[in-house]
Parts: structure tokens; sequence; C-alpha cells
């Protein structure tokens, strides 16, 4: 969402100013940690705080405030019954909470409110997941973050910009894409439906894609090599990507108050 | 040494990976500091391969072998990396889509020299002044993407300036441009041409917009040999003849005022631009007078031809439902039997008006029928036998692994019986000299061959009505004359064209009627004369082709003011 432009989504605010590397080191592990979780309490109390540290630390417009308030939340609960539905009352101990309580039922089967709780941990989950990409996912650039890869992590420069330049071709193809849908249209193909015709559909659409695509990445390549990109071993950097102090206090402030708040929660809940 | 080469080719031959012959082949050329330099010759000669060869790209990038020594300010380009070369030499390219890779004008300038590892203070100086010269420095901030085609070309420009290099190469620069676009960028050219702190080399089919700022042509023949090089006028009006026969194509008005000659007025010196050719048409004490303009087809006043197309009320869409509306409540009917020639700048509607008469694009209010259907209700196999539609770029239509697969597809849609599908596909591929290519895939093709196959497919299910959206688009002159004389076959043969296009002097010669687009509304249709003749054209941001630029203003021969196609030029003696 930040990959084109040198603005984001967020107009302002402390995490604008943060190093991109400490937005992504602060909630990465959190992340990851949350894959392996089970219930309902730790994604809530995660997506909670992630959502506390955007609207706290960015300036948000209306539309995105609302996303993360209203938006991921309703996200959730959708999710929650399409995940729930597919759950095996078997497999669930007769006495889990909400096993009573009957949703929905068709003929034999019901849906009920253990199977919704165990779809639903399973979306907070990928909602926290999503709030949390969301702290450096609306407050970084590409550009930012790809100064950092390379100023602070060493990242080879004609890696990161290349990839940067890359990122550029995705609206393009967005278009291309479009034309030749169209043009499929009017030749009258794709008509079938169906598995198979799908996958032939698809592959017709890429022979076109892919050797625009190519053409194109030739012409960059030729254009970015006559401005002498990759002659030395490094280059200008117009701006430079700092490490201050407060991206570090950032980075263990936010694996302290998880750490906490996981301790926090996970005695509670026993 | 003020006058040392900056560029210098000796015996210059390349050849591409998987080619038989060497284009160019044998080239030497000497570029000094300040000269103006333009480089021509009929397509396949290897103009554009020799541009690349400048800075290296020929041999380093692109897998070509080079014979002979390329030296840039005395650095053998075999032994310098392009990087150390672009130093010296700076490129701009044909497309400007695939120059841009950062996400802001000003960084985009200054990509190059952070690449030479510039310090900051000196990078920003070379941006600020390179995007001033161009006059994009108040757009720093903006995403390139935002600018229009000729903004971003001139953007390119200022990328290749603020490489600091004293050459500058460019390959096709205004291809890819509407005429406003063209303008655009030929006024910062003329700008850096009379500063004279550049050598410029530049590769251009145009000749009318580039003959007056270029002080020296280069020709290359059909076979890559350097055939001429010399002060322009002096190549150009001296060697005419010779460079017409060679299928180089001259400025307009120099070949009119050839045809004028062969007529017996006496044109002395020949005239290069369309004021030049205006100002010798004044001095001539007498001119012949000018043909009829052809016939239109359609007399005014005869009610015997229905619309074969009418559109009423019509607006279109962009981008679905809650899209922006780019075209508004066009009204247009057209003959059967017509050659309509849609102009318009880039984003004038051309395209989203042609796609919804073609049923592309569903309309978002009014009526349409064409060719006896609704085109947005129709389902494909009823539509490709009412009208044939030709993208801009022929390779997105393709679907099928061979030629006369891609043909055989449009037949098996109508549910034609295999054997009867042979015998059309055998006649399409004959009729569009496509015979040799029945088993090759679409996208080995040329360029002319695909756009013939395009054609071809639109047409093979009998389609009436044939709609392009920007034929000649991106394609050097003899291609697209070759297109052209193609479409007025086709029209000729009773196939009813509409066709969106830029180059409006193919449209004074060939179109029978011409619809001017500006901003989304249609502006006014009529008889090409007329509304060559009229204010539409500068109404619409657009300018006359060449020829009616040299007539419109005549003072002394008030006759030829209304001549804008060639056919109206008096014919040679002896024929007619």
């Amino acid at each position: 969402m930040s990959a084109l432009g040198e603005t984001t989504v967020a107009h302002g605010g402390p995490l604008r100013s943060l190093n991109a590397l400490a937005k992504l080191a602060g909630p990465v592990p959190v992340m990851i940690a949350l894959v392996f979780t089970r219930g309902v309490p730790l994604p809530l109390a995660f997506a909670v705080f992630a959502a506390l540290v955007l609207l706290v630390g960015a300036r948000l417009g209306a539309g995105w405030v609302l996303v993360i308030l209203l938006g991921v939340p309703a996200l959730a609960a959708v999710l929650g019954a399409s995940f729930g539905i597919w759950v095996d009352q078997a497999t669930l101990p007769a006495d889990a909470a909400g096993s009573q309580l009957v949703l929905a039922e068709l003929g034999d089967w019901r849906f009920t409110g253990a199977m919704y709780l165990v779809g639903f941990a399973t979306a907070l989950r990928i909602a926290a997941i999503i709030l949390l990409a969301f702290v450096s996912g609306l407050t970084t650039t590409g550009a930012e973050l790809v100064r950092a890869l390379v100023q602070q992590l060493r990242v080879p420069y004609r890696l990161g910009y290349t990839a940067l330049a890359a990122m550029r071709f995705v609206p393009r193809f967005g278009h291309e894409l479009e034309v030749i849908r169209a043009a499929r249209r009017v030749r009258g193909v794709d008509r079938d439906r169906g598995p198979i015709a799908w996958l032939r559909g698809t592959v017709g659409l890429a022979v076109p894609l892919l050797a625009s695509a190519i053409r194109h990445a030739e012409r960059v390549a030729l254009a970015m090599d006559a401005r002498a990109f990759g002659a030395h071993d490094s280059r200008t950097e117009r701006t430079i990507s700092r490490w201050r102090r407060r991206d570090t206090v950032f980075v263990l402030g936010f694996w302290l108050v998880s750490a906490v708040l996981w301790w926090a929660v996970e005695t509670a809940v026993a | 040494m003020p006058d040392a080469p900056l560029l210098q080719l000796e015996g210059v031959r390349i050849r591409h990976e998987g080619a038989e012959r060497a284009t160019p082949d044998g080239v030497d050329l000497v570029v000094r500091p300040g000269e103006v330099v333009l480089l021509l010759g009929p397509s396949g000669c290897g103009k554009s391969t020799l541009a690349l060869a400048l800075n290296g790209l020929v041999p380093h990038s692109v897998p070509a072998e080079l014979d002979g020594r390329v030296l840039v300010g005395g650095l053998d380009t075999r032994e310098h990396r392009v990087g150390e070369l672009a130093e010296r030499v700076a490129m701009v390219f044909q497309d400007p889509d695939a120059q841009v890779v950062t996400n802001t004008l000003l960084d985009e300038v200054c990509f190059g020299p952070e690449n030479l590892r510039l310090p900051v203070a000196e990078v920003l100086e070379r941006a600020e002044r390179a995007l001033k010269l161009v006059g994009l420095w108040e757009r720093r901030a903006d995403d390139p993407a935002r600018l229009s085609g000729g903004g971003r070309q001139r953007l390119a420009i200022a990328a290749a300036l603020a490489m600091g290099s004293p050459v500058l190469v460019l390959d096709e620069p205004t291809a890819n441009l509407d005429p406003a676009g063209i303008d655009e960028v030929y006024a910062v050219l003329r700008e850096l041409a009379s500063d004279r702190d550049h050598a410029i080399v530049l590769v251009e089919h145009n000749l009318d917009a580039a003959a007056d700022l270029v002080d020296r042509v280069v020709v290359l023949d059909a076979d890559g040999r350097l055939v001429a090089d010399g002060p322009t006028r002096e190549v150009l009006t001296g060697r005419a003849d010779e460079l017409a026969a060679l299928g180089v194509w001259l400025p307009v008005s120099t070949l009119a005022a050839l045809r004028l000659r062969e007529t017996g007025v006496a044109i002395e010196p020949l005239p290069i631009t369309p004021a030049e050719l205006g100002a010798a048409l004044d001095a001539a004490p007498t001119l012949p007078a000018p043909r009829e303009a052809a016939p239109a087809p359609v007399e005014p006043g005869s009610p015997a031809v229905p619309p074969l197309v009418s559109a009423h009320g019509l607006s279109v869409r962009r981008g679905g439902r809650r899209g922006p509306l780019v075209v508004h409540e066009v009204e247009l009917e057209v003959p059967a039997g017509d050659f309509l020639a849609v102009v318009g700048v880039n984003g004038a509607g051309k395209s989203s008006l042609l796609q919804a008469l073609a049923g592309v694009l569903a309309p978002a209010a009014g009526r349409i029928e064409a060719a006896g259907i609704d085109p947005a209700r129709a389902d494909a196999a009823t539509r490709s036998r009412a009208i044939g539609y030709v993208f801009q770029n022929p390779e997105h239509q393709f679907v099928a692994g061979t030629v006369a697969g891609e043909l055989e597809q449009a037949l098996a849609l109508q549910g034609a019986p295999e054997a009867k599908r042979a015998a059309s596909v055998a006649s399409m591929l004959e009729r569009f000299g496509l015979a040799e290519a029945a088993t090759r895939h679409p996208f080995l093709l040329s360029g002319g061959q695909k756009r013939r196959l395009s054609v071809g497919t639109a047409l093979i299910a009998g389609a009436p009505l044939l709609v392009l959206d920007e034929p000649t688009f991106g394609q050097d002159r003899e291609r697209a004359g070759e297109l052209v004389a193609l479409l007025r076959g086709l029209n000729d043969a009773g196939t009813t064209v509409i066709a969106a296009t830029h180059d409006l002097q193919l449209v004074a010669d060939h179109a029978s009627r011409v619809a001017v687009m500006a901003e989304g509304r249609l502006l006014g249709v009529g008889p090409t004369a007329e509304v060559l003749a009229g204010p539409l054209i500068e109404q619409a941001g657009l300018r006359h082709p060449p020829l009616a630029r040299a007539t419109r203003g005549l003072a002394n021969h008030p006759e030829w003011r209304a001549v804008t196609r060639w056919a109206q030029l008096p014919a040679p003696r002896g024929e007619a």
C-alpha cells in the first residue's frame, strides 16, 4: 500500500519518524509467535494493542481509522463464521464453551457456538497479524524500507533499488491485464466454465502478459544501465536512513510490552 | 582541445544475436561538441542499434556482435563499462514508461548522479538545473505516473541532462507521443540545440518536427550502410530524390515542393518546413490550380446511405461502475462505407468511444446500434460477425499458438464446419501476405505482420465494420503507411472503417470524415477537408498537418488555402 509514491497512508505521527526496520523488528517476532497460539484472548489482546499503537502513533485519515476500528473486526467476525463451518464437532470436547448454543441448523448438521469460537480464534489471529503488519505498512514508504535495508542491513543496493523499480510495474500490469481480458472477451475465448477452462484461460492470459513484462523489463534495465546504475560499488544516498536511540527504544519497548501483555493474558486465562 | 571529437565511429558493424546480416554495416562517423546530428534511414537499417552502441549498451547489455571501434571521448566502448561511458553519453529512449525507476520527479532526476557517487549538494544542484530546463521543477514532488506522455519524456531528458554528459543521444523520443507531447519535447530540444552546450544525436522519423533544429543529417540505407553525411539543407534538399528512393521519409514540405517542381513551378531552394513552403508558394507569381479534393463518398443531401453506426447520448465510464465518466453524451452517425478518423490528444476519450462502439466496454448511458446489433448486448459470435475490433497492441488479442490458428479460432466461434474453415483461412492468409508465416507463433511475427494478422482476425467472420484503436501508434512512417494502404483497400472494397489516430497527415490523405474529440466530448464531425480547414483541430489542442500549415496562411493564392491532402497537389505534367 505504500510501495508507490513518497507518501504513506499515515499523514504523520511518531511512527512516521522511526526507522523502517524498527517498525518491522518490533512487530515481526510477535506476528510469528501469534501464528502458533490457540484461543481467543491472546490474538484479541494483540489486535487491540496493535490498533492502539497505530491510532496513537500515526496520524491516519478517517477512512483508515474506520478500517482499523470496524473493518478489521468485521472481517474477523465474518472469517470466524466461514472458518467455523468447517470445524468437526466431534473433535471438540463435549463441555467446550458454547457447545449447547446452536447458531444454525441444517438437517442433522448444527453450527454451534463452540465451532464459531474455534473459527473466530483463527480469524482473530489473522486480524491481529494484519494490524501488526499495518504498524509498518501504513507508516513506511517502499523507498524508506529499501534505504534502511541498504544502509543499515547492508543489503546490496543493486538488489534494493531494482526491486523498487520493479514495484512500478505493478499498476502497469494491472492495466495491461484489464486490456488483455477485454481482448479475450472480444475474441470470444474463456467462455467455458470449470477448472480446466479456468486453467487454460489463465495460461492464455499469461502469455501476452509475460511477453510484455519481459520486454518492459529489458527496456527498464537498459534505461537504468544508461544512467550508470550498478557502475560503482556504492551510490550516493541523498537521504540518510538513521538508526537513532528512539528506534532502539521503540523495538525494546515493543518487545517488553508484548512480553508483559502475553504473560498477563496467559495468567489471567489460566 | 575544444574540437576533439566526442564520438568517433570507425567501420562499425553490428550483428544482433541470431540475425543474418549486420545493420549498421560499416559506419564511420565523428560528432564534435555542439553539433546537432539527425540519424535517418528506412526501417530495419539499424539506426536504433547504432544509437545503443554510442554508450556501450551494444555490446555490453544487448546481445550483439560489434565490429569496428566506437570511441567515446577517446575511450573504446568495448573496454569500458556502460557505467563509465554514461558520464560521457546520456541516452533518452522511445518508451517514456520504461525509463521511470523512482517515485518522484526529483528522485528520478537524482537517480543518475547518485549512481555516479556525486556529493549530495551537487546531485541536487544538477537535478534542479535539469528540471528547470525542461519546465518541471514546480512538479518535482509529483509521482512521474501523473505526468502526460510528453511530460514523462521531458523528465527522461532532464534525467539524461543530469548525468552531465557532453553528448545526448535520443532514440525516437517522440514515437510514442501525441502531437501535444511531440511539441513539448521539441520545444525542449530546440532550446538545448540552441544552447550548444551538448552535442545531440537524434534518431527520428518525424522529420517535419526535427528538420529545422538539426545542423547535420546522416543517412543509412536499408542495408545499414552510410550513404549521406552533411549539412541538413544540403542533404535533405540536394539529395532529396535519392533519399526518397531509399525509403527515407522526407519532410512533407520538401516532398510537396518536389511535386510542384515536376509541374513546372520553380521552387528554389527546396523548403524543409511548412513555413518555408508557405513562403515559397506565396513568392511564386502563379501557381497551377490545385486539384479538387476527392469527392466525399456520401454527397451532402443524399438520403440514400443509412447510418451503419449510430450512437445517441453515449456516455462511457472507465474502471467500472463508479469510475470517472470519460465520454460525455456523444451523438454520432457513421454512414456505411465511411472512413472515419477519430482524432484528439491523449486522454480525450477516443479509445473509450471506440471501445463502446465495438462492444468492448458497456456504455454508462445512451444507445448504440452498430451494423444492426447492440454491441453491448450481443454475444461474442454475433458481435464478431458485425464488428471487427483491433486493439492498439495486437499482441493483446492473440489467443492461439499459430497464425492460422488465430484465424481459425474466429471461424470456430461462428460454428463454421472444419472443412470450410481451412479454405477461408487460406484465402485470408493469402490476402494479408501471411501465407508463409501460417505455422509460426503470432508473437514471433514482425510488427507489420502482427498488425496485419490482427486486422485479418477481426475481419474473417465477415464483419462489415472495422474499428481500430490507434493502429499507427509507435510505428514508423513506413509501417504506418503500409497499414493505412491496407485500410484504404478494405474501405474501397466496402468495409466501413473507424480509426483513432494521432497522425493528421495520414488523416488528411485518407479519411473521408474526421471526428474531433476533446475532454471526452465530441467537438464535431465532418468531411476531412472541412474539419481541417475549420477551427476544431486547434480547439482540440491538436496541430494541423504539415501541408495544411503551409497553405492555410497563404496571402497570394487563396484557392490554395484549402489544400490539405497530397491528392490535391497538381498532377505532374504528362499525367492527369
